[in-house]
């Protein structure tokens, strides 16, 4: 029984064991549950081995939205935690391990598939291609991801949470101060989605780079394609950096090396060196999808063309690149120098220009523009003063000598919470309310999309501004709580009450998914919006090939100017497609390298091996499989073509 | 499959352009995944605690003959590849058996010196020095074995089913990876042992 | 046979060796530490630009400019990431 003793909660507490069982009842439904309705194939075939983009960016969506409401129930218990002084809701490692997972959560496990759920939805279709450059190793990015998320979920149920902050600093995060298996899990389960995002970021720069339709130049993509690809240039060059860091920190744990240790020479700094030296660009990874699908939404409800495309793509490249000369503004309290210090807040200061100009590129835009206030545009325009906010914070931390008085103070919660939410959340729900029905061939309702709008805006709001005070009245982050000679208290309520107005602006979402999905009209064309980019000139729901004839283009906003101007899209004959085959393999692979993780976590060394191998195995497979993939045939493409207006529409 | 013979044969289809682009972008990530570890490196290499200093455990002859094995290593591949080019199919599997013999040995080699640094006290967990040193050279260690697989299985396929566009295709990408594995080596022999021992 | 062993790569190959055997001088001669870090930095970059043009054929493809961008971005980020890391924790602490 010894064995198994590893596998139990150091700090176990009702309510986790009531997950516990909750976890299992789940699970046990959803096996019923395929049994019974006789899903098993179907599930194997349509979604387990999809190798399509649009399939595998749905998983990704269906994914990042379950993330969303676990990082989101952990905010809520932060929240009414500390919404009164000395509240016992929580004890300290409970809430330790609450603010831990919800910082990996959102970023890693929400954020992130979140802007692969759209970018694999959309560039492909943006830029007039039939799949991604790689489309097995599409799926395979997408499984490691959801693998690395799984084994990051159970933490809270075998073995315990990680907690030492998303950050997860050495020394905190040593043997020495970690004794649970904790830490394991964040290294190993962050160390396989990130794989899965490496991938990503090869596969989609190949992708933009080679897979573009005929004439569409570099300077001739849509933006949102335009930040995909700057986006996963950074993740290419970004990420092994986290790969290497995560390695360290694994090799510290597991096999007593003394690189971060306060021992033997160790150097705890240099994993906060090397954690930021990623998360900085990551930051930046975040928020460039983001930009781009703003400057979609704006030039569409805005009726007219973006404004400063040029400088809206040279600004994104000037980010990229200097997205990586700031990463010390994160510890300006550290130790180092003056010397240092001038240089990256020089740096950090020089980034909000390129971030400005497109600021300015949006406004000017809806200036003359006929507005439409649709969920997507309310979205927008609400992001921009509260993201202006986010930025002018930004700014007063990037001050070194400043930094003293707000780091680690709740301050910097604010001042990041309202960058990260109105910069990918709000954009993400701008852009999933945006390509919805291109999705799934109907509209989400505007009215009630509205009212979570204004509940998400205003409970934002409430919940985060408070913060900026307590910050700078010396309340610091993480602290698990205070007395009530702090006067922290009413503020700390207010916050409380804002949280509860996102939760229930997050609920009536789900409602309006719900709602929309029974009532919504089907009937609603290729193009509801009357947008301007290529995606909108395919049928709905899109065909498995995406397009019957690959689009022809000559100009920026190529579906505009076809409708408006009647510029031919699509020329010549229907031919026959060839198309990638469905594959188990991506799918088995990420379930061995689950094991994987999860044997590393334990220290069990004979499984590690064999799934090691087992890996390998998988990849030496790969090399000898002969798939040339197959064809879809033209009498088949014209069948399923027959009823849509595209074809229709170019024989007028 | 189109297949554009006015290439080499090794980018004649489409899919084929894709692989080599995708594999120099992956590439790009190697450079900053040993970037980090040369960082890691340069950071804590004097830093030794109470284990041994790199100047006291590093050997010239090792080191060396690893240099030159992997450097021919390099030119052999570069061969092996011309000899696909011009269609030698003989040829080409030759220099790639000979390239990953190279491999091999430079391997032995390396085992050989990583029992040294145990045996004179430099292991794994004796400083942040030592740790630092075994990981960034185990890793690209590693990176060198899955490529002798890698290797052996692309002559096994050229083998079996000749100079296709496939298979030329991922012979070629193979030599990126190891003519890259010697670009990072002669980074690690410049700038961990010359460094050390100057 | 000749025709299996061409003179670019055969060249190449001699010159990775006598930069190798420049690069030694640090060893054997008494040398300054600056003059042999920018001995070792000179052989080591030319090295591998032998590498990275003779032998990988960077330039060969349509995509020979995306290519460059790629290795120049990397390496420029891997030069920024090493020095600002030594000189935040090392140089300057």
């Amino acid at each position: 029984m010894e064995y198994f003793d590893r596998f139990a909660i150091p700090h176990p507490s009702p309510a986790i064991y009531a997950s516990m069982v909750a976890i299992g009842l789940t699970v046990i439904a959803i096996l019923i549950g395929l049994t019974y309705f006789k899903k098993w194939g179907y599930l194997w075939r349509e979604w387990l081995t999809t190798v399509d983009h649009k399939k595998i960016g749905i998983l990704y969506l269906i994914s990042a939205l379950l993330m969303l409401f676990r990082g989101g129930v952990d905010a809520l218990m932060m929240r009414a935690q500390t919404a009164v002084p000395d509240n016992t809701l929580l004890d300290a490692q409970h809430y330790n391990e609450v603010f831990t997972t919800h910082g990996v959560v959102m970023i890693i496990f929400m954020a992130m598939p979140f802007i692969y759920a759209l970018m694999n939805f959309v560039v492909p279709l943006q830029i007039g291609a039939r799949d991604v450059a790689f489309p097995r190793l599409n799926a395979l990015s997408f499984w490691l991801f959801f693998m690395g998320a799984m084994l990051f979920n159970i933490s809270f149920v075998v073995g315990g949470s990680p907690d030492a902050g998303w950050t997860s600093y050495f020394p905190l995060a040593g043997n020495d101060f970690s004794q649970s298996v904790g830490t394991n899990y964040y290294l190993l389960s962050i160390q396989i989605a990130g794989i899965g995002t490496l991938i990503s970021g090869i596969n989609f720069m190949t992708t933009i780079f080679k897979m573009r339709a005929p004439g569409m130049k570099l300077m001739k993509m849509p933006m949102f394609t335009w930040t995909a690809l700057i986006t996963n240039a950074i993740v290419v060059f970004a990420f092994p950096v986290l790969t290497v860091t995560l390695l360290l920190g694994t090799m510290d744990r597991l096999f007593g090396t003394h690189i971060f240790s306060m021992t033997n020479g160790g150097m705890d700094m240099l994993w906060a060196n090397l954690f930021w030296v990623w998360g900085h660009p990551e930051v930046y990874i975040l928020i460039l999808p983001a930009f781009g699908i703003y400057s979609e939404v704006v030039s569409t409800f805005s009726q007219r063309n973006l404004y400063g495309y040029k400088s809206m793509v040279a600004s994104i490249v000037i980010i990229s690149f200097f997205s990586f000369l700031v990463w010390t503004h994160h510890f300006f309290t550290m130790g180092q120098g003056p010397l240092t210090n001038s240089i990256f807040s020089i740096t950090t200061m020089a980034i909000a220009i390129p971030t400005g100009i497109k600021i300015f590129n949006w406004l000017l835009t809806m200036r003359k523009g006929k507005i439409k206030f649709t969920v997507p545009m309310l979205y927008t325009v609400g992001f921009i003063p509260i993201f202006t906010i986010g930025g002018v914070t930004g700014v007063m931390l990037g001050m070194a000598s400043a930094d003293y008085q707000y780091h680690n103070t709740m301050f910097l919660v604010a001042h990041f919470h309202y960058t990260i939410i109105p910069g990918v959340v709000f954009a993400m729900l701008a852009g999933l309310t945006y390509w919805w029905p291109k999705m799934f061939g109907f509209m989400l309702n505007e009215r009630i999309g509205k009212w979570a709008f204004w509940f998400i805006m205003i409970g934002f709001n409430v919940t985060f501004f408070p913060m900026f005070f307590t910050g700078l009245d010396g309340q610091a982050r993480r602290m698990y709580t205070y007395s009530e000679a702090t006067g922290f208290g009413p503020l700390n309520m207010l916050s409380f009450v804002g949280a509860i107005g996102l939760a229930i602006g997050f609920a009536i979402i789900v409602y309006n998914v719900y709602y929309s999905t029974r009532y919504a009209s089907r009937d609603i064309g290729t193009d509801p919006w009357n947008a301007r980019t290529l995606e909108w000139a395919t049928q709905t729901p899109v065909q498995s090939y995406n397009f019957a004839r690959t689009p022809h283009v000559n100009s920026i906003e190529a579906f505009w100017d076809h409708k408006k101007k009647g510029q031919p899209l699509f020329k010549g004959e229907i031919e026959k497609i060839h198309m990638p085959n469905n594959s188990g393999v991506p799918f088995i692979m990420s379930c061995i390298f689950f094991v994987w993780g999860f044997s590393f976590v334990f220290s069990m060394w004979i499984p590690a091996i064999i799934t090691t191998i087992a890996i390998f195995a998988c990849m030496a497979h790969r090399s000898f499989e002969k798939d040339d993939g197959h064809y879809i045939s033209v009498e088949e493409i014209e069948a399923t073509e027959k009823n849509s207006e595209v074809l229709a529409d170019e024989n007028r | 499959m189109k297949i554009d013979n006015s290439l080499p044969l090794e980018y004649g289809t489409e899919q084929n352009k894709l692989n080599i682009l995708g594999f120099w972008i992956f590439l790009g990530a190697e450079v900053m995944l040993f970037a980090t570890l040369f960082a890691t490196y340069f950071t804590l290499e004097h830093r030794i605690g109470n284990g041994p200093a790199g100047a006291e455990i590093f050997e010239l002859t090792p080191v060396l003959i690893e240099t030159l094995l992997l450097l021919t290593s390099s030119f052999t591949i570069g061969l092996g590849v011309h000899a696909m080019r011009i269609g030698k199919k003989n040829a080409m599997m030759t220099f790639f058996a000979i390239t990953l013999l190279l491999g091999l040995a430079f391997l032995g080699v390396e085992i050989y010196e990583f029992t040294h640094y145990v045996h004179v006290g430099a292991g794994l967990q004796v400083s942040a020095f030592t740790g630092v040193l075994l990981t960034t050279l185990g890793t690209h260690g590693a990176h060198v074995t899955v490529g002798l697989f890698w290797g052996l299985f692309i002559i096994l396929q050229v083998k079996k089913h000749g100079l296709t566009p496939a298979t030329a295709n991922k012979s070629f990408i193979f030599s990126l990876y190891w003519h890259f594995l010697d670009v990072v080596w002669i980074f690690i022999f410049s700038f961990i042992y010359l460094k050390g021992m100057m | 046979m000749s025709e299996l062993f061409p003179r670019k790569q055969v060249m190449g190959f001699v010159f990775s060796l006598v930069l190798t055997a420049a690069a030694l001088t640090v060893y054997f001669l008494d040398v300054s530490f600056a003059i042999g870090m920018t001995i070792l930095l000179v052989t080591a970059f030319i090295q591998a630009a032998v590498q990275l043009i003779g032998f990988m054929h960077a330039g060969e493809s349509e995509d020979r400019a995306a290519i460059y961008m790629n290795i120049y971005y990397g390496v420029a980020i891997a030069l920024v990431t090493i020095f600002g890391t030594l000189l935040i924790l090392v140089w300057d602490m």
